[in-house]
C-alpha cells in the first residue's frame, strides 16, 4: 500500500462481538418460524446390522406427530463432501454401519412429543459381525463395512517424491518409529442444527449451522432432487465448528424433506450426545515414520505410512489421507518422500475434517521422531529443525512455491520464549521443555470449488456493504474481510457491514475448511473493493486534476499522493460521483483463485498446492506429578509466521484456542470406544480443558509479507493446532525421560510408565 | 398437567402455563423467546445455560421452571441498560474474550455472579470460579484478561 | 433432552416430605437437582413425584452447638467455603466443597444432596437410547451388571466428594421421619450396595450433618484427583484426619467402591504411631487392598490402585509437615 495501514493490522473487536455479548446474535436454535415443527432422529444401537423391518405405525399415531420418515422414503442418491467418495444416505437404507447411524426421523409439534415418538418406532435388525480396528479391518475375511469396498480401504494413496530407496541407501542414519494418534471430538459448544422452510413456489430455504453453505446446497440438491436454483442455504451465527460442521448431515436433509412434504418449517437440533456420536471426529491414525539422515542431521529421505481409522463413512477420506503426507513436505526439506496412506472403514463413528485435517496426526509422528532422532544423534532439537528448514525462494522437492517462510525465526524465538537454553535437560526431574515445528497451507489449491467471489457496494453516504460467501464460524472471517475492504477503500471499519454466507444473495465461496478463507475470500473482497475504488477514483481524478494512479484513499478522504491538502472528503467525492449521473451505489466485483504454476491434481504431479504457507514453532514447558501422573502444561511459547496479521487480536485468539485444543489432544481428550460404542459422549466424561487447565501462552509474531495474501496475510486458523501436541509430548520426555509414542498421554499412562521405568 | 406460574425475569413478571417437567432453560427459550441463554449440553456440564438467580450463577438446564417461582432471575438480556453494554460485556468485546459467542452469555453471567461475591479476586480465584464455563474457541486467555480488567476497574472505583 | 413427566409438590414441612416418600415408593425429594435431574433426563431415575424440599425452612444452617458443628442438609456447598465458622474450624470441609463439580454445582448443590448422591457407572449414567444397545442393567431394574458381567448384583461406584472428609471426622447424620428422627454415624448411612446406596428406612430424609467436637483441632485434608480440576467427579478422592496427640490417623477414599470407605486396615497399622517417611511408605502400598476396585468407569482399576497409593502418600506427608 502506498501509505501506512490504518485498519488492517489493528487489534479490533469482531463486527458482531457486541451482539454476541448481548446474547442477540442468532444461532440456529434461536430461529423460530410460525408453525414450526421439531424433528428428532432415531439412531442405530448396533454397530453393524441389516435393517429387516421398520414399524413406524405407533409413532405416526401419536398425537402431535406430523411426519415419520425412514431410508425407504428417500431417493437413492448418496452424498459425500468429496464427489468421488459419496457413500452416505441421510437415513440408512439397507443396513446400519455404526452405533449412531441414522435410521428414521420424526417431526412433531414439540420436541417432547418427537422424543416420545422415537421410542415408538420399532426396528428389526439382523446383527452382522462388526470390525472395530482398522488393522483388523484390512485383513482377509474381515467383515466389510461397505460391500463394494475391498479390505475396507475406501481411499488410499501411494505417492513418491524423488527416490527414497536410493536416498536411504545414502543415509548415515536410519530411524524407524511407530506412533498412534487418538480419536478426538471437536466438541463445539453449539450443537448441530438446521431449520428448513418450503415456499409453495417450490423454493426451499434452509438455515444450517454449517461451515460449507455452498457445498451443502450442492449436496442437498443432489439428494433431494431439487435444483440448486430452488435451494437457498443461509448460515446463521455458528457456535464453533472446527471442521465438524463440514458435511451434509441427516438434520439438514430431514429438515428439508419434512418441510417440503408438510409445507411447514421444520427444525432439527442435535443433542450433545448426538454431536459426539453422530457427526464427525478427528481420525485416529496409526503412523509409521522412517527417516534417513546424514551424520550432520540433514534429512535425506522420509517414508511415511498411515492407517486412518475412518469409521463407517468416508466424509473427507481421500482428501485427508492425501493431505497427511503431502504436507510433510513443509516446514522441513525432505528431498525424497514416500507417502502411503490408507483410509479404513470400521463400524465406528465417522472421521472427518478437524482443525488441521490429518496434518496434526502426521505432525505428531514426525515432530516426535525428530526429537528422538536429535536425542539419538546428540543434536539439539532446535538445531536439527533449523538445519532442515526450507527457505523462501528455494526450489522445493515437491515444487511447492514458498514465497515467504519465517520458520527458522519461529524456532529461535519460540526457544527463546520458553527459556530453552536455560531449561532443556537442566530442569529437575518432573519439569521439562520441548518444541515442535509446523507449517500449514492457506487453503489447498487444485480442488473443485476453490475460488471465492465478493461484491462490494459503496453507498451515497459512505457506507460500505460487502457480499461474501465466506462462512464465519466464530473465527472472525467477516471482520477480517471487512478490515481488508475498509483499508482498500480508505474508510473506517465501522463504515462497513458484511452480508455473508447466503447462497441466495452472496457470491460463492467453498467454505471454512483448509484455512483458506482469509487469503481466498479476503483477496476476492479486496479485488471487489479495488474495483469500487477505481470507479470512484476515475471521477475524483478529473475533479482533482490528477491521474488515477496518484490518488490515495484514507480515513474517509481521497487525496493526491504526497499532497494531502489536495483532496476531498469521501462524502464530497461520492456527491460528485452521484451528481455526475453515475448510478449509486458504486458496485465492484471480485473473484479470486490461487494461481497454480503447473497444472496439478493432488494425486498426479508435483506442483504448488497453496497460495502460501504459514510456519510455526511452539515450545512447551510441562510439569509432571509423579504421585498422580498429572501433566500440567505450564507455558507455551508459540512463535508464528502467518504473514501480515490483518487483526492481531483475532490471530492471537486463534493461536490461544489452538494451544489449548492441542493441549487437550495431548493430555486430556479421548473418544473411548468399547465394541463400537462411545463410552463418554458427554461434556462430563469427554473432558476438554477448563480454565483450570490453562497454560500461560506467549504469542510471538514473526511477520512476513506474502505477495499472494491480502496485504501479505497467510493462514492463522489451523496451522496453529499442528504443533502444540507434539511440543507437549516432547517436553514430557525432557521432564521424565520417557518417550510417549501415542496420544493422549494421560496420568494413567504416566504412572504406568514411571513404574516400569523403575524396574 | 400444565400449571400457571409467575416468573420474574429481568425485572418483568411473566404469567405462564408450564409443565412441571419443563426446565427453566426450556421456559426461557420456548415460552418467553429469550434466546440469549444457550443449550450446550443440557446436563449441567458446560455452563452455557447459566442464569442469575438472586444474583448467583445457576444452571438453568438443571432447574425446574417451577422452582424459579418467587426468585429474581436475570438472563443475558437483562444486562446493560437502554441498549448499552454492561462493563463486563464491553470488556469481552474490546479484549477479544469471545469468538463464536455461544458460551459468552453464560461466561458473562457467571462472571457477574463471581464479581459480586468476591472482593478483589486473584487470577486463581477468577479461573476457579469460571471453570464451569467451557469454551472451545478462545483457550480462555482473553476471557480471564477481560474479567481481570473489570475486576481491577471495579476495585479502582471503590 | 426432556425430563420425564412427574407430579411436582412443594411440601411445607419435613414431616410432609417424609409422608410423601413413605406413601409413594417412587417419589423422590428434590434438593439442588444437579444429580437427580441429570439422571432423570437419562431416564435412569424416573420418580412419579418430585417433592421440592428447598422451600422448607430450617434446613439451611451452619452453627456450632456445644462444640460440635452442625450443618443443615440443604446448606449449599458454596456456603461451606464462604462461612468463617467452617473455613476456620474445618478448613478441609471448605476445600472439599470447593472441589465439587464447578462453581455452579457448588451454588446449587447441597451438602445433604452431595452425600446422598446416586452411585455412578459408565453403563448407568447414559441416555436411554445409549443403554438400549445392551440389556437393562440390574441397577435400572434389569438383571445383569455389565461391569462384572454377573446377575443380580450392582458394582456402581460411590463418587461423592464430601463423604471422605466427613467420614474421617466421624461425622454423624440426622435422619428425620414423620415427626421422629434418629442420629447415626455417616458411615452407616452407606449400604455398600450399588443398587440402593443408602441404608435408610422408608420415608427418611437426611436433615443434618454433625461434626463432633473431637474432630476439630486436628489436621485433616481432602485430596481429589480427577481428569480436570473442575466439573469432574473424582477418579479417586482421599481424605485423612490425623491427631498427633492421640496418635490416631484416619483414612477414607471415595470413587473406589460401592460406598465411600474407611481404610480400617491402614488405620490399625497407623494406630499409636507417629507419622514418618517409613510408615507412609508402609501403608501406601496397602491402600488399594482396602477397596474392591472394578472398572465401573473409564479408568482402570490398576490406575485407581496407583492413585490411591499416590494420594495417600501425599496427604499423609502433608499431615507430617503440619505436625
Amino acid at each position: 500500500m502506498e501509505r501506512e495501514l490504518t485498519v488492517v493490522g489493528n487489534r479490533m473487536p469482531m463486527l458482531d462481538a457486541a451482539a454476541k455479548a448481548k446474547g442477540t446474535a442468532q444461532f440456529i436454535d434461536d430461529l423460530v418460524l410460525p408453525g414450526m415443527l421439531h424433528g428428532k432422529i432415531l439412531r442405530s444401537p448396533l454397530p453393524h446390522a441389516k435393517i429387516l423391518h421398520i414399524d413406524t405405525s405407533k409413532a405416526e399415531k401419536l398425537s402431535g406427530v406430523k411426519g415419520v420418515m425412514t431410508g425407504a422414503d428417500i431417493p437413492d442418491r448418496k452424498y459425500g463432501i468429496v464427489p468421488k467418495a459419496k457413500d452416505e444416505y441421510a437415513l440408512a437404507k439397507t443396513k446400519v454401519r455404526y452405533i449412531g447411524d441414522e435410521v428414521a426421523a420424526v417431526c412433531a409439534v414439540d420436541p417432547e412429543i418427537a422424543e416420545e415418538a422415537l421410542e415408538l418406532i420399532k426396528v428389526d435388525y439382523e446383527e452382522l459381525p462388526a470390525v472395530f480396528d482398522p488393522m483388523e479391518a484390512i485383513k482377509e475375511g474381515a467383515p466389510l463395512v461397505h460391500a463394494d469396498v475391498q479390505k475396507n480401504i475406501s481411499a488410499s494413496i501411494r505417492k513418491e517424491f524423488g527416490d527414497v530407496e536410493k536416498a536411504f541407501g545414502e543415509s548415515d542414519f536410519i530411524f524407524e518409529d511407530t506412533f498412534y494418534s487418538q480419536a478426538v471430538n471437536h466438541a463445539p459448544l453449539e450443537p448441530h442444527g438446521a431449520l428448513a422452510q418450503y415456499d409453495p413456489k417450490g423454493e426451499l430455504t434452509i438455515w444450517s449451522s454449517t461451515q460449507i453453505p455452498f457445498f451443502l446446497r450442492r449436496n442437498l440438491s443432489t439428494t433431494l432432487l431439487v435444483p440448486e436454483s430452488k435451494l437457498r442455504v443461509i448460515k446463521p451465527k455458528v457456535g464453533g465448528g472446527f471442521g465438524q460442521k463440514v458435511d451434509l448431515f441427516a438434520k439438514d436433509f430431514c429438515a428439508c424433506w419434512f418441510a417440503m412434504n408438510l409445507g411447514r418449517p421444520v427444525k432439527f437440533i442435535y443433542e450433545r450426545e448426538e454431536v459426539f456420536i453422530g457427526t464427525r471426529q478427528r481420525h485416529p491414525v496409526y503412523l509409521s515414520v522412517k527417516t534417513g539422515l546424514t551424520k550432520e542431521g540433514n534429512i535425506l529421505a522420509q517414508q511415511f505410512k498411515a492407517y486412518a481409522d475412518g469409521g463407517a463413512y468416508n466424509s473427507t477420506a481421500p482428501v485427508m489421507i492425501t493431505l497427511m503426507g503431502f504436507f510433510l513436505m513443509i516446514p522441513y526439506k525432505v528431498p525424497n518422500l514416500l507417502h502411503e496412506g490408507y483410509h479404513v472403514y470400521t463400524n465406528k463413528p465417522v472421521g472427518g475434517a478437524m482443525r488441521g485435517h490429518g496434518i496434526p496426526q502426521a505432525r505428531f509422528a514426525v515432530e516426535r521422531q525428530l526429537d528422538m532422532i536429535a536425542e539419538r544423534m546428540d543434536l539439539d532439537p532446535g538445531e536439527i529443525r533449523i538445519r532442515n528448514s526450507i527457505h523462501a525462494g528455494e526450489p522445493h522437492p515437491a515444487k511447492f512455491v514458498i514465497n515467504t517462510c519465517g520458520f527458522v525465526d519461529t524456532v529461535k524465538k519460540a526457544a527463546e520464549g520458553i527459556g530453552w537454553a536455560q531449561k532443556r535437560g537442566k530442569l529437575p526431574f518432573g519439569r521439562g521443555v520441548g518444541m515442535a515445528g509446523g507449517s500449514f497451507p492457506s487453503g489447498v489449491s487444485n480442488m473443485s470449488h476453490i475460488s471465492s467471489g465478493a461484491v462490494v457496494q459503496l453507498g451515497r453516504d459512505g457506507a460500505v456493504n460487502i457480499l461474501t460467501g465466506a462462512a464465519d464460524i466464530g473465527q472472525g472471517a467477516e471482520t477480517v474481510i471487512g478490515q481488508i475492504v475498509a483499508e482498500e477503500l480508505g474508510v473506517l471499519l465501522e463504515d462497513v457491514r458484511v452480508t455473508a454466507a447466503d447462497t441466495g444473495i452472496t457470491p460463492l465461496d467453498p467454505g471454512t475448511f483448509g484455512s483458506g478463507v482469509t487469503v481466498r475470500a479476503g483477496n476476492a473482497a479486496r479485488l471487489a473493493a479495488i474495483s469500487v475504488k477505481n470507479k470512484l477514483f476515475e471521477i475524483v481524478s478529473e475533479k482533482l486534476e490528477a491521474s488515477v494512479d496518484d490518488l490515495v484513499a484514507e480515513k474517509r478522504k481521497i487525496y493526491v499522493k504526497g499532497s494531502p491538502d489536495k483532496g476531498m472528503t469521501l462524502s464530497d467525492a461520492l456527491k460528485t460521483y452521484q451528481y455526475g449521473d453515475h448510478p449509486m451505489p458504486i458496485v465492484g466485483r471480485g473473484s479470486w483463485m490461487a494461481p497454480t504454476t503447473e497444472p496439478t491434481t493432488l494425486l498426479k504431479e508435483n506442483g504448488n498446492f497453496a497460495p502460501n504457507y504459514s510456519f510455526m514453532t511452539q515450545a512447551a514447558e510441562v510439569e509432571v506429578d509423579p504421585q498422580t501422573g498429572r501433566v500440567k502444561l505450564l507455558k507455551m511459547a508459540a512463535a508464528h509466521d502467518c504473514g501480515k496479521m490483518i487483526n492481531p487480536l483475532l490471530v492471537e485468539g486463534q493461536l490461544e484456542g489452538s494451544v489449548v485444543g492441542g493441549m487437550g489432544q495431548a493430555l486430556y481428550e479421548d473418544v473411548i470406544v468399547e465394541k463400537g460404542q462411545v463410552m463418554n459422549p458427554s461434556f462430563l466424561d469427554y473432558g476438554f480443558p477448563t480454565t483450570m487447565e490453562m497454560p500461560e501462552i506467549e504469542a510471538i509474531e514473526v511477520e512476513t509479507i506474502d505477495p499472494l495474501g491480502p496485504f501479505g496475510a497467510k493462514e492463522a486458523g489451523e496451522g496453529t493446532q499442528v504443533s502444540p501436541a507434539p511440543a507437549i509430548v516432547n517436553a514430557i520426555y525432557d521432564a521424565i525421560g520417557i518417550d510417549f509414542m501415542e496420544m493422549p498421554v494421560t496420568p494413567e499412562k504416566i504412572l504406568k510408565a514411571l513404574e516400569e521405568k523403575k524396574k | 398437567m400444565k400449571q400457571e406460574i409467575a416468573l420474574n425475569i429481568n425485572g418483568d413478571t411473566h404469567e405462564l402455563l408450564v409443565s412441571p417437567n419443563q426446565t427453566l432453560l426450556e421456559v426461557l427459550r420456548d415460552n418467553l423467546g429469550l434466546m440469549g441463554t444457550k443449550r450446550g449440553c443440557d446436563l449441567g456440564a458446560c455452563g452455557a445455560c447459566t442464569v442469575l438467580l438472586e444474583g448467583e450463577a445457576y444452571l438453568s438446564c438443571l432447574m425446574l421452571a417451577m422452582d424459579a417461582v418467587d426468585k429474581e432471575i436475570v438472563t443475558i438480556e437483562g444486562l446493560g441498560g437502554r441498549g448499552n453494554l454492561d462493563p463486563l460485556q464491553s470488556a469481552f468485546v474490546e479484549q477479544g474474550g469471545l469468538q463464536c459467542g455461544f458460551c459468552t452469555p453464560g461466561m458473562i453471567l457467571t462472571a457477574k455472579a463471581m464479581l459480586s461475591e468476591e472482593d478483589h479476586p486473584t487470577e486463581d480465584i477468577i479461573k476457579k470460579r469460571m471453570a464451569g464455563n467451557l469454551c472451545r474457541c478462545t483457550g480462555y486467555k482473553k476471557v480471564i484478561e477481560a474479567l481481570q480488567s473489570v475486576s481491577e476497574q471495579t476495585a479502582e472505583e471503590e | 433432552m426432556r425430563l420425564p413427566k412427574f407430579e411436582y409438590v412443594e411440601p411445607k414441612s419435613i414431616e410432609e416430605a417424609c409422608s410423601i416418600l413413605s406413601d409413594e415408593p417412587s417419589a423422590k425429594i428434590l434438593a439442588g437437582g444437579t444429580d437427580l435431574l441429570a439422571n432423570m433426563k437419562h431416564r435412569v431415575e424416573v420418580p412419579s413425584i418430585l417433592a421440592n424440599i428447598k422451600r422448607i425452612s430450617g434446613l439451611d444452617f451452619i452453627r456450632q452447638d456445644n462444640g460440635a458443628i452442625r450443618i443443615g442438609a440443604l446448606t449449599p456447598l458454596k456456603r461451606l467455603y464462604k462461612t468463617t465458622l467452617v473455613t476456620e474450624k474445618v478448613p478441609a470441609l471448605s476445600s472439599a466443597a470447593a472441589s465439587v463439580g464447578s462453581y455452579h454445582h457448588q451454588t446449587m448443590g447441597t451438602l445433604g444432596g452431595n452425600l446422598c448422591q446416586q452411585n455412578r457407572c459408565k453403563y448407568f449414567n447414559q441416555s436411554q437410547w445409549w443403554r438400549s444397545a445392551r440389556e437393562p442393567c440390574f441397577k435400572v431394574g434389569g438383571g445383569i451388571c455389565h461391569v462384572v458381567n454377573k446377575k443380580e448384583i450392582c458394582y456402581s461406584s460411590y463418587c461423592g466428594d464430601m463423604a471422605p472428609i466427613l467420614l474421617v471426622m466421624n461425622a454423624k447424620v440426622v435422619l428425620a421421619n414423620k415427626g421422629d428422627s434418629r442420629e447415626i454415624s455417616l458411615q452407616s448411612l452407606f449400604s455398600g450396595d450399588g443398587k440402593t446406596p443408602l441404608d435408610t428406612k422408608k420415608g427418611e430424609i437426611l436433615t443434618e450433618i454433625v461434626i463432633p467436637e473431637e474432630a476439630l483441632n486436628s489436621f485433616s485434608t481432602y485430596s481429589k484427583f480427577a481428569n480436570r480440576e473442575s466439573i469432574d467427579f473424582p477418579i479417586v478422592g482421599a481424605a485423612i484426619w490425623s491427631s498427633v496427640q492421640r496418635k490416631e490417623h484416619r483414612v477414607s477414599f471415595t470413587a473406589v467402591d460401592r460406598k465411600p470407605i474407611r481404610a480400617r486396615n491402614i488405620e490399625s497399622v497407623l494406630k499409636g504411631r507417629d507419622l514418618s517417611e517409613e510408615i507412609v511408605e508402609e501403608v501406601a502400598g496397602l491402600a488399594s487392598k482396602e477397596a474392591a476396585l472394578v472398572k465401573s468407569s473409564n479408568y482402570a482399576p490398576s490406575y485407581k490402585r496407583r492413585l490411591m497409593e499416590g494420594l495417600l502418600r501425599s496427604t499423609l506427608k502433608k499431615a507430617m509437615r503440619r505436625s
